[in-house]
């Protein structure tokens, strides 16, 4: 690795370098074999790395140690995956509950393709160039859509007063069943209201977690488990939720 | 409800996981990592409100480097004996066997062994520039934050390193008796 250009060869591997600078070093390695190898290096490293490198995720009783360790009172929400039953149960130091607590922690594991088919679904909707099958703010052309369309009618109202405009609706296939979509308006962000029948398979009154830079907050009503999905903050997806629950 | 606490559960906890990583990574083992973690995470948490909210992991992970170093060199103050410099280079070519014993050569076999054993081998300068650009896929700019050396250090450490990884791998691979692959 002799070449004078081969930290500028690293930076481009790297992502580091601007348009400009990229061409020209794509044009060195085509014109130096030495560069050409080093570029298929550093490739080859990548994704040996990549792909068998231990990756040590915190394991669970050390997170809800680091957790009960921090001072102020703990989140009553589920934050970022496993903090209500750690915060919940913090300072119970109890053996049986923290056999409990094991017991639940693989739940978030179990609920993850959830996970990730509401954001699929959320995300397919942003891409498409019709987030909603039904376009409408009035609760009485949305709620009858959803009727035979999805195995469950959850509760409909327009919250524009409040900031979040009832788009519309959607029909999702999720968790198994045909599943009901909610679509607002919230300034520039649009959030999703996924609706389905509860199965058991994500128990937690409220649950608020991340995921690619976006925020999942769920919780269940009667029998419908709900998640609103969104980039927007956390005080404005709780703020939706609030509004959802307090429909009569 | 604490607003702070609220606040560092939803904008720092969330890299916790790579805070672990890089702790195991750093200190080549899982009991220190556990208390680097802890010590780490509550330093964070006395910092936090002063913190300005532009790249918390790097952030984060720096903290992690900084309660690493103290924990080593407090390890090294109370034993006499001196700890494996962790710096040395040689440290990591002597973990290397030149003559493989015979479980040494079953475990090259396995590709994945072989890497983590190669990266753990490396020098700390090295293993902790490519788990922060290949695992975190930190920037330079934000590894150059981690470990408080310039960007260009991180440039020629980064090319060290990886010369230096795929060197050991090319030694161990092929120098490995009938090698299987």
């Amino acid at each position: 690795m002799l070449c004078a250009e081969s930290l500028r060869v690293q930076a481009h591997f790297d992502g580091e370098v601007d348009a400009v600078a990229a061409l020209e070093i794509e044009r060195h390695i085509e014109r130096c074999a030495e560069c050409r190898a080093l570029q298929q290096q550093l490739e080859q490293t990548r994704v040996a790395l990549r792909r068998e490198l231990d990756y040590h995720r915190v394991p669970a009783t050390l997170e809800a140690r680091v957790r009960r360790a921090l001072p102020g009172p703990p989140r009553w929400q589920w934050a970022a995956g496993r903090s209500f039953w750690t915060g919940a149960l913090s300072g119970a130091g109890l053996a049986t509950l923290a056999a409990a607590l094991a017991v639940f922690l693989w739940l978030p594991m179990r609920a993850a393709p959830l996970v990730d088919d509401l954001m699929s679904s959320h995300l397919r909707a942003l891409m498409s160039a019709h987030p909603v099958d039904v376009v409408s703010s009035d609760r009485h052309t949305v709620k009858p859509w959803f009727a035979g369309r999805t195995d469950v009618s959850p509760a409909v109202a327009d919250f524009a007063a409040q900031g979040y405009t009832l788009v519309g609706g959607r029909a999702e296939y999720l968790a198994h069943q045909r599943a009901a979509v909610l679509v607002y308006q919230h300034g520039a962000h649009l959030i999703d209201v996924f609706a389905w029948a509860a199965d058991g398979a994500w128990p937690w009154r409220s649950n608020e977690r991340m995921r690619e830079g976006y925020r999942l907050l769920s919780w269940r009503q009667g029998d419908i488990e709900y998640c609103a999905v969104s980039d927007a903050g956390p005080e404005e997806l709780q703020v939706l939720a609030q509004l959802i629950q307090r429909i009569p | 409800m604490d607003d702070k606490r609220r606040r560092f559960e939803t904008q720092v906890l969330p890299h916790l996981d790579a805070a672990y990583n890089f702790a195991r990574w750093l200190a080549r083992g899982a009991g220190d990592a556990d208390d680097v973690l802890q010590e780490a995470t509550l330093r964070a948490y006395r910092a936090f409100d002063a913190l300005r909210v532009s790249d918390v992991k790097a952030w984060l992970l720096a903290i992690v480097r900084n309660c690493h170093f103290t924990a080593l060199q407090q390890r090294r103050r109370r034993s006499q004996v001196p700890l494996p410099e962790e710096h040395d280079p040689l440290d990591g070519a002597a973990m290397i066997s030149d003559t493989p014993s015979p479980e040494a050569t079953t475990m090259q076999l396995d590709d994945a062994r072989t890497l983590n054993e190669l990266v753990q081998a490396l020098p700390a300068d090295y293993r902790e520039v490519l788990i922060l650009r290949e695992i975190e896929e930190l920037s330079y700019r934000e590894i150059a934050a981690v470990i408080n050396a310039p960007i260009g250090t991180v440039m020629s450490r980064l090319a060290r390193a990886r010369a230096c990884l795929k060197g050991k791998w090319l030694e161990t691979v092929e120098g490995a008796p009938r090698a299987v692959r």
